[in-house]
C-alpha cells in the first residue's frame, strides 16, 4: 500500500511555522552567557522536529540545512558552546531562513541556494571553531553515564527499558545517539546494544536501523520523563518500560503497592506496547510515516481542523438560530395547555442553541499572543539598527480574539509598533538629556471591554508634534489656514493617506504610507482607532475590535416596512427629535444640535430608497451613531428589540452595496441588512462640502 | 539470522559480559591494541559519519575489506557521528569477526569515543585480535 504523504504537507508547514515562531521566541530570551537547558531544548526540538518532518517528505535542502543548525543545537545543549549575542544572531537568521524556505517549498517556488549557503557556511564554520569556555547550562548538564553497581536498579528504584527502532527512524532524521545521550541526562546507564539484526555490510542498507538498546536507568524518575525523550520517536519505535525498585512503586500508585512499605516487593512490570510496530517492515513504515505526519491527534489534548470546518459547522449553527427563531414566533399565536408545553420547550430549545454558537464562537478564537509573539524580535531588530535601546512590555496576551480578526490585525500592529520605534522612542542620548532612562519602553496590552476587545501600543518617546502636524496639514489643504480643531482631530490626521511629518525617509517609515492602511484596516474589521499624546512624555494608539466577524450584536429598527441592523457598538444614544433641535443648512440638508455639537442627519430611506411611514423628523427617532470620533443621526420610524445576528456575507451572496456590511436572516424568514457605520458616516461628511458649495453657488 | 546469532554469541563469549557498562573514564582508555602488522584495508573515517555519508562510506568500507587484512581503521578525524555511521562500523567488525580478520583502529577522535560510548557498542567495536 503506498501512502500519499502531500495529503501531510500542509499540516506539517502551518506546524512548522508555528514551531519556528516558538523557536524564535526561546532565542529572544536566550540572553548571553546565561543558557537555559531548557530554552536550549525548546529551541534543539524545533530543528529536530523540522528536520524530521523534511526528511520524511523529501524536502532535502530543508532537512541538510536543519542537520547542521541541529549539530549545533546539540553542542549547545550539550554545554559545548557558548551562548552569545553574535551566536543568537546567527539562529535567529536560520529561523528566518527556514521560515523563507518552507515559504518557498509551500508555495513551489524556489529560494536562492546562495543564500542557504552562506548561512550554512556560516553555520559550520562556528561549529569548527571550538569554544574553550563553554557556559554552563542552568540545568543539569548532557550525556554523563556512570556505572552503577549491578543491583542499583533494584535497591535504589529505576527503569529497564527496551527502545526498538523503527526501520525508518533513522531516514525520518531521528538518532539513537541524541536519545540515549538524552536519556543519560535522568540517571546513570547501563546501555546493552543488540546487534543481531545486523546484516553483513554488503546487505546493509545503511539508513535502515537494525539496532536495538537495552538499557537500565539507575533513577527513580517518573515514567513521562523517560517518554518525554523518547516523544520525537513515538510510533517510530517499540519501546517497552518497565519499572523497577522504588520506581516500580511510583509507577503504580494502587492502594495495595502504597501499603507495602518496603522496596523489596516483586516489581512491578508495565509492558506499554508501542503505538505502531516499527520494527516490522513496509507497512509499519508507513504507518509510522502516517503517525509522525499526519495532524497531530490526541498528544495535547487537542486537535487541528481546518478553519472552513470551523465555519462550516458555524454557518450551520446559525441556521439553527434561524430555525429556532421561526419556531419561537409560529408557536407565540398559540393557545392552550399543549401551546405552553411548546413555547417552554422552545425556550429550552434558545438557550442550547445559544450554548452552542457560543462554543462554536470559542472554537475560532485564539489568544491574541499569536500576534504579539512577532514583537520581540521586531522590536530587538529594529531598535539594534536605529541604535535605539527598547523594552518591550507586553500584557493581556492571553485575550482572545476571533481568528480573522487576528490574522488582520498583524500587519497594522507592526506598523504602529515599527512607527513608534522610529519616530516616538528618542535616541539615548536625547532620552538622558530630557531626563528619561536611556532605554525607551514601548508596551503593548491587550484586554475585554464592553464586548469588545482593546489593544494598546504605549511608548514613552517624544509624543507626537500637534504643531507640526498641523502645519503640515495645512500645507496639504486637509485643514483651512483659519479652521481650528480639536487636539484628537489634529492628531487623527497622521491617518491621512500619504500624511508625513518624517524629516527623513527611512526604509522603516516616513513615507506617509501606511498609517491610512492601518485605519482602514481596522475599520473593515469593525473597529476604530484612537489616539493620544502628551508632548515629551509619549502616545498611545488604541483599537478597539470586535470579538468577532460573525455574529454581531444589534439592534433593530424599522424603516416602513424593512428591517435594519444597526450594530449597537456603534450606538451613542436614540432620541426623540425636537423642531428647535433640526437646522436646515442647505436645499433639504438638515444638521441636528445635540447640546454643544451639529450632527448630519441621515435619513434612511432616503439612503436605501424605501417608502417610509414617517418623513418628518419629529415624528420618527434619531439613532446617534458614531464612527472613528465622528457622529450622525440616523432617522427611522421605531426601534424594535436588540439580538445577535449571524452576520452574511453580501459580497458572497450577492454584491458590495454601499451603507451595508451584510445581511441577516431574521426570526419571521425575512432579510435584514446590517448597517456599515463608519461607511454611512464618510458619506454623510463627504457629502457637506458639496452641499456647502451649491449653496455658495446659489 | 543463524550466522548473525553464531556472529553474536561468538561476541558475547568473547567479550566475557553483555553488558555494555560505561564510564567516561573507560571510554577515554585507548582502545585494545593489535599486534602490529600491515594493514591492507585502510579505512579513513572522515569528519562526518552520519546518514548522509553513510552510502559512500559503505562502498568505501566494501572496497577495503575486500583486500587482505589485517585492517585498521582511522577514526581520529571524525567531528560528526550519528547511529548511521556507528551501525556501519558494526556491520564491518561484525564481518571482520565472522572471517576472522583482524583491524586495529588508528586512533579515535572524541566525537566517535563519545557515541561508542553512549550507544554501548564499545564491547563490539574491539578489535578481534
Amino acid at each position: 500500500m503506498s501512502l500519499d504523504l502531500a495529503q501531510f504537507h500542509e499540516t506539517f508547514f502551518a506546524e512548522s511555522f508555528e514551531a519556528l515562531d516558538a523557536m524564535e521566541g526561546a532565542l529572544l530570551k536566550l540572553s548571553a552567557g546565561d543558557a537555559d537547558l531548557e530554552l536550549v531544548n525548546t529551541i534543539f526540538r524545533v530543528a529536530h522536529s523540522i528536520k524530521g518532518g523534511s526528511a520524511t517528505f523529501g524536502f532535502s535542502d530543508i532537512a541538510a540545512f536543519t542537520h547542521t543548525l541541529e549539530t549545533l543545537l546539540d553542542q549547545l545543549r550539550a554545554g559545548k558552546r557558548r551562548v552569545d549575542s553574535a551566536l543568537v544572531d546567527t539562529l535567529l537568521r536560520s529561523c528566518d531562513l527556514m521560515r523563507a524556505m518552507l515559504g518557498a517549498t509551500q508555495s513551489k517556488q524556489s529560494l536562492d541556494p546562495a543564500q542557504v549557503a552562506a548561512l550554512h557556511a556560516e553555520i559550520e564554520l562556528i561549529m569548527s571553531i571550538s569554544d574553550d569556555a563553554p557556559a554552563p547550562l542552568s540545568a543539569p548538564a548532557a550525556a554523563s553515564v556512570s556505572v552503577p553497581t549491578a543491583a542499583a536498579a533494584e535497591t535504589r528504584g529505576g527503569w529497564r527499558i527496551h527502545f526498538v527502532p523503527g526501520a525508518e527512524l533513522l531516514r525520518h532524521g531521528n538518532d539513537p545517539v541524541r536519545i540515549l545521550r538524552e536519556l543519560a541526562t535522568l540517571g546513570p546507564c547501563e546501555v546493552r546494544v543488540d546487534a543481531m539484526r545486523v546484516p553483513p555490510l554488503a546487505e546493509l542498507d545503511p539508513e535502515v536501523c537494525r539496532l536495538s538498546w537495552r538499557i537500565e536507568l539507575n533513577a527513580p524518575v517518573p515514567e513521562s520523563a523517560i517518554r518525554g525523550v523518547f516523544d520525537w520517536v513515538t510510533g517510530e519505535c517499540d519501546l517497552n518500560l518497565e519499572a523497577v525498585g522504588q520506581a516500580a512503586l511510583e509507577a503504580v500508585p494502587t492502594p495495595a503497592a502504597a501499603a507495602a512499605p518496603t522496596p523489596e516487593i516483586p516489581p512491578v512490570i508495565e509492558a506499554i506496547p508501542a503505538k505502531a510496530p516499527a520494527a516490522a517492515p513496509a507497512p509499519a513504515e508507513e504507518s509510522a510515516q502516517a503517525k509522525s505526519a499526519a495532524p497531530s491527534v490526541g498528544d495535547g489534548g487537542s486537535i487541528r481542523v481546518g478553519i472552513e470546518k470551523i465555519d462550516e459547522l458555524l454557518n450551520s449553527v446559525g441556521e439553527l438560530v434561524i430555525t429556532q427563531s421561526v419556531l419561537s414566533q409560529l408557536a407565540a399565536p398559540l393557545e392552550g395547555h399543549a401551546a405552553d408545553e411548546l413555547r417552554s420547550a422552545l425556550g429550552q430549545l434558545e438557550r442550547h442553541m445559544r450554548n452552542l454558537q457560543e462554543s462554536v464562537m470559542r472554537v475560532r478564537m485564539l489568544p491574541i499572543s499569536t500576534v504579539f509573539n512577532r514583537f520581540p524580535r521586531l522590536v530587538r531588530d529594529l531598535g539594534q539598527r536605529l541604535g535605539k535601546k527598547i523594552e518591550l512590555r507586553l500584557t493581556g496576551d492571553s485575550t482572545e480574539l476571533d481568528k480573522t480578526v487576528l490574522e488582520k490585525i498583524g500587519d497594522p500592529l507592526v506598523h504602529l509598533v515599527r512607527n513608534a520605534i522610529d519616530h516616538g522612542i528618542e535616541m539615548p542620548e536625547q532620552r538622558l538629556a530630557a531626563g528619561k532612562a536611556a532605554h525607551g519602553v514601548i508596551e503593548l496590552s491587550a484586554y475585554h471591554k464592553g464586548g469588545n476587545v482593546v489593544v494598546e501600543v504605549i511608548d514613552d518617546g517624544g509624543g507626537l508634534k500637534r504643531d507640526r502636524i498641523l502645519a503640515k496639514a495645512r500645507e496639504r489643504g486637509l485643514v483651512g489656514p483659519d479652521e481650528e480643531l480639536a487636539e484628537d482631530r489634529i492628531f487623527n490626521l497622521i491617518f491621512a493617506p500619504g500624511f508625513s511629518t518624517a524629516d527623513v525617509v527611512s526604509d522603516v517609515s516616513g513615507r506617509g504610507v501606511g498609517m491610512d492602511v492601518v485605519k482602514r484596516n481596522i475599520n473593515e474589521l469593525g473597529g476604530y482607532v484612537q489616539i493620544h499624546s502628551t508632548p515629551g512624555k509619549g502616545s498611545m494608539v488604541r483599537i478597539r475590535l470586535p470579538l468577532t466577524l460573525a455574529i454581531l450584536d444589534g439592534q433593530l429598527a424599522r424603516v416602513g416596512e424593512e428591517v435594519y441592523v444597526v450594530p449597537i457598538v456603534s450606538i451613542v444614544e436614540t432620541i426623540q427629535v425636537r423642531s428647535e433641535q433640526v437646522s436646515s443648512i442647505a436645499n433639504r440638508a438638515q444638521v441636528f444640535r445635540l447640546r454643544d455639537d451639529y450632527l448630519p442627519i441621515v435619513r434612511l430611506y432616503e439612503l436605501f430608497g424605501v417608502e417610509p411611514q414617517h418623513t418628518d423628523l419629529l415624528d420618527g427617532l434619531l439613532m446617534i451613531v458614531e464612527a472613528d470620533g465622528r457622529r450622525v443621526g440616523l432617522f427611522v420610524d421605531e426601534l424594535m428589540s436588540q439580538q445577535q445576528v449571524v452576520i452574511k456575507s453580501l459580497e458572497t451572496n450577492f454584491r458590495p452595496v454601499m451603507g451595508l456590511a451584510g445581511a441577516t436572516m431574521l426570526g419571521d424568514g425575512r432579510v435584514a441588512l446590517i448597517l456599515d457605520v463608519p461607511g454611512i458616516i464618510s458619506r454623510a461628511q463627504s457629502q457637506e462640502p458639496r452641499r456647502d458649495s451649491s449653496q455658495q453657488a446659489a | 539470522m543463524k550466522k548473525l546469532k553464531s556472529r553474536a554469541r561468538k561476541r558475547a563469549d568473547k567479550t566475557n559480559s553483555p553488558v555494555e557498562a560505561v564510564t567516561p573514564a573507560e571510554t577515554a582508555a585507548p582502545p585494545s591494541p593489535v599486534p602490529a602488522a600491515p594493514a591492507s584495508g585502510r579505512i579513513s573515517l572522515g569528519a562526518a559519519c552520519t546518514i548522509h555519508e553513510a552510502q559512500a562510506l559503505r562502498a568505501h568500507m566494501l572496497e577495503q575489506a575486500a583486500l587482505p587484512g589485517p585492517h585498521e581503521i582511522d577514526g581520529t578525524e571524525v567531528q560528526h557521528i550519528d547511529t548511521a555511521g556507528v551501525q556501519l562500523m558494526l556491520a564491518f567488525a561484525l564481518d571482520s569477526l565472522e572471517r576472522g580478520i583482524p583491524y586495529r583502529w588508528k586512533g579515535r577522535s572524541p566525537a566517535l569515543e563519545e557515541a561508542i560510548r553512549v550507544l554501548g557498542v564499545g564491547a563490539l567495536l574491539e578489535s578481534p585480535g
